[in-house]
């Protein structure tokens, strides 16, 4: 299914506007033009026209042809809708359908057939969104230009500030200091740059949760197997009979290629998982910006056998920390004796996924919570920057993993390291430079590294972003034992509780 | 490799814009004014000009723009600018851009993006992308589906590259990672687009681990993973097994579109006849539900195919078929009533007979505009049918001769041509056909079914009451005689209005007999006689009164007809004679039928009809009158016995020309003992065989962007070096010509022959007729006795001989002015167009009569015999012979025949050989060429006039 081409020519085969979406050259897309009026016949009452190598779709459009041109093998179906799609775009683009109208507004066409097709491939856009991507409209957009005015406006009342002060310090001083007036542009150029990172990586972090949370519960939709009875017997009478006429047909090649995919899963019936997540932003010169934690606790069940449970959890003092358990558990079980079961104990827990039943948050002002703290320090001296950066972490937790990764100043050569603790790599590709330290326990609670690039501003080296990974989590809480619900015999089960830090940064 | 185009829009060359106009726009301020001057600077560009001043003022006056639509201009601009050198390194300045870019790739706004990555993925050249690999992969996490899909597609491309492991080595997995959580349609597509032609294994356990939910995937991901399993079963057909059930799942699909391409794949893996009796269901499936013309033609082209491969499963579809015919498109009705007849078999020609005997009552009922033509297919449909099964044609020969009576004449012939055959060779059928036949031979309007009608009742009547029914069956139809009578005749004349009435009727007759010539059945090349033309006007008095339909069309004037009557008397008589043992009664019906004769002879003597009777009529007339005055046995025996025996003959050639050519379209050998087999992977791009067929969608997609044509014998190769100019020429120059289908391509070999370096050589082409150049000319620099190729791409719109002709300039030191060698003028052939082909003989005509151009080239050639003149003809002009050779048999001195053939562009050459020997042993006469467009007849006939001397 491949569209090499959409044109628009008139009926002498001239052609007016036309995109190829395969290489092919001039001479050929001009050749296969120039042959179609004569190809067409009259009085036909279909739209196609196949010869040797390609098949032409077109639809005449007044005095012109709108033409897909496809190979042979091509889903005659799928190229009628989107020739459908292009005919009702066409008059959105040009005033009239004339050659002269079609000519003007070429380059609209080309971006709009653009939107259609790409690489050939049919999109799955329909003619409002084919609009809506040609305005290019973008909120994102405005709110950058206003950011960037509100900055502009900010900055030119600092630099009149800077100037003043200046001024004075003229009046105060016998010598004036001339490089400071200089770097007023220069710092000013800075802050223009930055803020602008900053805040797309802010925005990501917030689609990455939302769209974390739609896989699941689409997993969850597709599982319903109930729907597909009535197919899967047709199927499988079509693959009895073909099996019977010696095709060799492989029936079980899901299961099998599950248990390849699933093989690392814990053979225990139940296991469950306590995992936090947290979110730290630092400024760079000490201060909480934020912190936040996010728990959940999760249950992955693997036979129906054992799905009729309860999770006996020990709940140690936690202030702050809110719970929030799935809705479809009994909360009052919950509060009283801190036991996590379904509120109708004849249903069993879904299998086979991981399913989330408890959910907490937490946020605080408290630097000392945080596990991790960096210290940065660039320096400028002679035509260098010597960066010094050092770490220390509390004592509550062992850190494994640890990868700090500073942004670099577009350089030629890696940056040399003086000293450092742990080990460090350069990725020239995304100008980085990454620290990492493979465990924090109480052997190295602080570590230091130093570097040195040639002369950059201090803000380059910002925002520090720092990974790592713990085995003891913020919040107190602990699964105790698995009970059925009938009986109250514990059941086995496997544990794993985690700390990720999932956007921890210097900013 | 020559360069590729991806986009091409119209520029009108009358308002030139000039490079100094654009750059001064685009230094400017006004963003309308700067859109302008990048639309020129694209469109100056596609047209060849290659402005690299512009490049430096475009980075510094348009990269910085804010615009949305300049920035979508640029990126056109930057997709079509030469970003390599002639050696195919990266130019130094395209760095420029990469900063760029990479603003656009972390741009807020979301579309810039999303363009942006899409003109990446159309990039080639690793060195620009490399900087920006990092830029992309970020957008694949975009908030925006827009933005995700575009960003999917470029990692692609980049993957694609001959460098692209290096730029991007986990491009599989994290598309991978992405795909398990992608939402949007059309990323998700691309996404497992990408693993499908990157990394086939993770697209394969993707699908596997997946197979359940494939149903709720989308129409366009489905359609993808279908391409997937095609593909990798191509690869490695020992593991269809495993996709069997997510075909067999897709197949009920909602998407007619899936269920298309779902049919196709099954067919493509296996050829087990559920797999197979499912596509051909889901076809029919399709065939029916589907509205759209263009759905159905294809789909029952599909059916055509499957039926080459897997007839017997098809067979039992053929009522499905059938069902297409209510459709109104004539064009879908052929096609169908094709598939159909190829699938008749013993067991179901009952079922589809009744069906198409249906359809023709249909057509009776109710007056649709294309009714006659469909009523003339299914009638031929069911000849065939009745010919493949003998058996059937009692009951539907019945049916059919009600459509004797049909005005169309078209389908009336047929009917009558279908009945001739079938009495012929179905003897048992004789009797009632006849008794049929004499009933409703008064309702035969039309004066060529009438001969033939008459033809067979003079045949195939063997008893005595049916030789007298058909004689006085006959008579009624003539009416009383004589067709005039003296006072009826002075009674036309008194009458102002009747004297006024033939003055009309002259006129029409007049402006028949300047009608152009016709091509006979046979081939001859007739002028127009009374034997062809029917519906002439009548005078009004004579008509009026007269309701039998041989009065009628005697008194128009039609006395060909007249001479079969006489004969079919004749015949009759003749057998009359022979089982009549009244001898009175066999004088009676003989003195009656000479009247007749006589009368008729009279009436086209007499000045009552409006033009005389021809001569042949009159021979053929008094022919009849010897005959049965004095017979004599020769005469009886070629009358009664001769006569049907050619008739026979024919039949039986025709039914031997018919099996004959079956056996050959069986005997098509499907790989011959000692042929080539071709590795896919081994082979070059160049030279297409047969196997090669194999990867059939790669081929195919390849063949319709051109990237490989057909290679012709090397050993012509060198009859197409022409010399340019002469060897003393200060420059020497000599052409290779290729001719393909659309274009012809000059590869011209430049040769310093001075001791001088020679500046701005240039070769100036032009051409005459429908030829014109696609590039400009470029200037050259040329070193004593250097040597240059020079590579001119010449695009031909239409079938004719064309002319190249051009000269070379160049500056030299010594001299001041440019110096010009002109060049030979390199004809190009027509023959490189048209190949053989072949139509049926009615179309032969039908085009024949609506084609403006003639040219009439008279013959004058050195060969003595009219065969022998005729294979020359045939061979030089390179078309095929329509009319059979048996009839071209036997040595009688004169000789008429048809050619035919199609151009390379589908137009239709007709050429038309009137060939008699004369006493002197000369040849003389006539070849006349007809096609649609001036072009072919003048070309074809130089052609031909030249190639008659050799």
């Amino acid at each position: 299914m491949v569209v090499l081409a959409s044109s628009i020519i008139n009926k002498s085969g001239k052609a007016l506007v036309s995109r190829q979406f395969v290489d092919m050259t001039r001479i050929r897309i001009e050749g296969l033009l120039a042959a179609f009026p004569k190809l067409v016949g009259s009085g036909k009452q279909h739209t196609y026209v196949e010869t040797e190598n390609v098949r032409y779709v077109y639809q005449p459009m007044e005095s012109l042809y709108l033409i897909l041109v496809t190979n042979k093998q091509s889903n005659i179906l799928e190229d009628l809708e989107t020739l459908r799609l292009l005919s009702k775009l066409i008059p959105e683009y040009c005033t009239s359908l004339e050659e002269e109208s079609v000519c003007k507004n070429g380059f609209k066409l080309i971006f709009a057939f653009d939107e259609v097709i790409c690489q050939g491939h049919k999109e799955a856009v329909s003619a409002s969104q084919v609009k809506e991507y040609m305005e290019m409209d973008s909120q994102e957009e405005r709110m950058h230009r206003m950011m960037m005015q509100t900055k502009i406006n900010e900055t030119k009342d600092l630099m009149k500030k800077k100037a003043n002060e200046i001024d004075k310090s003229k009046l105060d001083k016998t010598r004036p200091d001339r490089s400071g007036i200089i770097s007023v542009p220069i710092s000013f150029d800075n802050g223009y740059d930055l803020p602008s990172t900053g805040r797309s990586n802010g925005t990501f972090v917030a689609d990455e949760s939302k769209s974390k949370g739609r896989p699941t519960t689409a997993a969850a939709g597709s599982s319903k197997k109930g729907m597909q009875l009535g197919k899967g017997q047709k199927t499988s009478r079509i693959i009895e009979s073909l099996k019977a006429e010696g095709e060799d047909i492989v029936e079980d090649v899901q299961a099998a290629a599950v248990v390849g995919l699933t093989a690392s899963v814990p053979t225990d019936p139940i296991a469950v998982l306590v995992e936090e997540k947290i979110t730290v932003q630092c400024k760079r010169d000490g201060g909480l910006e934020s912190f936040d934690i996010q728990g959940t606790l999760s249950l992955v069940v693997q036979n129906r056998d054992d799905a009729f449970i309860r999770v006996q959890v020990e709940n140690g003092a936690n202030d702050g920390v809110q719970f929030k358990p799935h809705p479809n558990i009994d909360k009052d079980l919950f509060a009283r004796e801190s036991i996590l079961g379904l509120k109708d104990s004849r249903r069993p827990f879904p299998t086979g996924t991981p399913t989330g039943i408890l959910k907490w948050r937490m946020t605080s002002k408290d630097e000392s919570l945080i596990p991790l703290n960096i210290n940065c320090w660039p320096s400028i001296s002679g035509g260098e920057t010597y960066v010094s950066i050092e770490y220390e972490a509390s004592q509550r937790f062992e850190l494994q993993n640890v990868k700090i990764t500073i942004p670099l100043p577009a350089l030629r050569d890696p940056p040399t390291v003086n000293q450092v603790d742990g080990e460090w790599r350069y990725d020239s590709r995304r100008s980085v430079l990454e620290w990492s330290v493979v465990l924090i326990d109480n052997s190295n609670r602080n570590g230091a590294m130093e570097f040195v690039v040639p002369a950059a501003d201090a803000s380059v080296f910002f925002p520090i972003d720092v990974k790592f990974t713990a085995t003891k989590t913020f919040c107190d809480l602990k699964v105790v034992s698995v009970l059925q619900v009938d009986g109250g015999n514990s059941v086995r089960f496997a544990g794993s509780t985690q700390l990720l830090a999932d956007s921890y940064q210097v900013v | 490799m020559e360069k590729s185009c991806s986009l091409l829009v119209h520029f009108d060359k009358s308002s030139p814009a000039l490079a100094n106009e654009i750059r001064e726009s685009l230094e400017s301020n006004d963003t309308p004014r700067k859109v302008e001057a990048m639309k020129k600077a694209v469109m100056l560009m596609l047209n060849g000009e290659t402005i690299p001043q512009l490049f430096i003022t475009i980075v510094r006056y348009v990269l910085p723009s804010e615009d949305h639509t300049i920035q979508k201009l640029l990126l056109l601009y930057l997709e079509i600018i030469d970003k390599t050198d002639a050696q195919g390194k990266i130019l130094p300045e395209m760095i420029l851009i990469c900063q760029n870019l990479r603003n656009n790739l972390q741009h807020p706004n979301e579309y810039i993006r999303g363009v942006t990555l899409r003109f990446l993925s159309r990039l080639n050249e690793a060195e620009l992308i490399e900087p920006l690999v990092h830029a992309i992969v970020t957008n694949l996490e975009h908030r925006h589906p827009f933005v995700r899909r575009n960003a999917i597609l470029a990692v692609m491309a980049i993957y694609k590259l001959a460098q692209g492991d290096h730029l991007l080595p986990d491009a599989p997995e994290l598309i991978e990672k992405i795909l398990g959580k992608e939402q949007d349609l059309s990323a998700k597509r691309n996404a497992f687009l990408m693993l499908c032609n990157c990394a086939q294994d993770r697209a394969v356990s993707f699908l596997l681990t997946h197979a359940e939910s494939v149903p709720g995937w989308g129409d366009l991901l489905q359609m993808v993973a279908l391409e997937l399993i095609r593909k990798v079963c191509r690869a490695n057909p020992d593991g269809k097994g495993k996709f069997m059930k997510v075909i067999l799942l897709l197949l009920q699909s909602h998407s007619t579109a899936v269920m298309y391409e779902c049919s196709g794949t099954l067919v493509s893996l296996s050829s087990a006849p559920t797999a197979i009796r499912a596509a051909a269901n889901c076809y029919c499936q399709l065939l029916l539900s589907q509205s759209d013309n263009n759905v159905k033609l294809i789909v029952l082209d599909r059916l055509q195919e499957l039926k080459a491969t897997h007839r017997e499963i098809v067979v039992e579809l053929i009522m499905d078929v059938l069902r297409a015919l209510q459709s109104p498109n004539l064009d879908i009705r052929r096609k169908t009533l094709d598939i159909a007849l190829d699938l008749i078999t013993p067991r179901n020609i009952e079922e589809v007979v009744m069906t198409l005997k249906k359809e023709v009552v249909k057509t009776q009922n109710k007056e649709l505009e294309k009714n006659a033509e469909y009523r003339q297919m299914l009638i031929q449909a069911i000849h065939s049918c009745a010919v493949k099964f003998p058996e059937v044609a009692s009951t539907v020969v019945h049916l059919l001769m009600d459509f004797l009576g049909d005005t169309n004449l078209a389908s009336a012939l047929d009917v009558v041509c279908f009945v001739r055959e079938i009495i012929e060779t179905n003897p048992k059928l004789r009797e009632s056909i006849i008794t049929r036949l004499l009933d409703l031979f008064y309702q035969i309007p039309a004066s060529r079914v009438c001969s033939c009608a008459l033809w067979i009742i003079g045949e195939y009547c063997q008893s005595l009451p049916e030789i007298e029914s058909a004689i006085s069956a006959i008579k009624q139809c003539l009416g009383d005689l004589p067709f005039f009578t003296v006072a009826e005749d002075g009674e036309a004349a008194d009458q102002s209005s009747a004297s006024k009435a033939p003055a009309p009727t002259s006129k029409q007759t007049t402006s028949v007999g300047s009608k152009r010539p016709v091509v006979l059945a046979d081939g001859t090349y007739a002028s127009q006689t009374a034997a062809v033309e029917i519906a002439l006007a009548v005078p009004v008095s004579l008509v009026a009164g007269t309701s039998t339909n041989l009065r009628t069309l005697l008194l128009t004037g039609d006395f060909f007809l007249g001479s079969v009557i006489c004969g079919t008397l004749t015949k009759l008589v003749l057998r009359l004679e022979e089982l009549q043992t009244s001898k009175v009664a066999v004088n009676k019906a003989t003195a009656d039928i000479l009247l007749v004769m006589v009368s008729i002879l009279r009436l086209g003597q007499s000045a009552v009809v409006a033009h005389p009777i021809d001569n042949d009529s009159v021979d053929r007339i008094t022919q009849c009158i010897r005959v049965l005055t004095s017979p004599d046995e020769e005469a009886r025996c070629i009358w009664l016995e001769k006569c049907r025996a050619s008739f026979v003959k024919m039949i039986t050639e025709k039914l031997r020309r018919d099996s004959e050519e079956t056996r050959a379209k069986e005997q098509v050998a499907r790989a011959q003992p000692d042929d080539l087999i071709d590795f896919y992977h081994l082979k070059s791009r160049k030279g297409m065989s047969q196997l090669e067929l194999e990867d059939e969608v790669q081929t195919d997609l390849k063949r319709a962007t051109g990237e490989f044509t057909k290679d012709s014998d090397d050993t012509k190769k060198l009859n197409r070096v022409l010399q340019l100019t002469g060897f003393s020429d200060p420059v020497y120059a000599e052409a290779y010509v290729t001719v393909h289908q659309y274009d012809i391509v000059l590869d011209v070999t430049v040769i310093n022959r001075t001791k001088e370096t020679l500046q701005n050589l240039c070769l100036e082409l032009a051409t005459m007729g429908d030829l014109k150049l696609v590039e400009r000319p470029q200037n050259y620099t040329l070193a004593p006795d250097a040597s240059k190729q020079i590579r001119a791409n010449i695009k031909v719109s239409s079938t004719e001989t064309g002319v190249i002709f051009g000269n070379i300039v160049y500056e030299s030191t010594s001299a001041l002015d440019r110096n010009v060698v002109v060049l030979n003028d390199i004809h190009i052939d027509i023959m490189d167009y048209i190949s053989p082909a072949s139509c049926p003989d009615v179309a032969f005509r039908n085009m024949w009569a609506e084609f403006e151009w003639e040219n009439k080239v008279s013959i004058s050639s050195s060969i003595e015999d009219v065969k022998q003149f005729l294979d020359h003809i045939v061979t030089s002009t390179n078309m095929k012979c329509l009319t059979p050779p048996s009839q071209l048999d036997g040595d009688c001195g004169f000789l008429a025949a048809n050619l035919y053939a199609k151009s390379v562009f589908g137009e239709d050459a007709l050429v038309n050989v009137s060939v008699e020997k004369m006493p002197d042993g000369k040849l003389s006469g006539f070849i006349r060429i007809r096609s649609k467009t001036q072009g072919i007849a003048l070309s074809l006939g130089d052609k031909i006039t030249l190639k008659q001397k050799a």
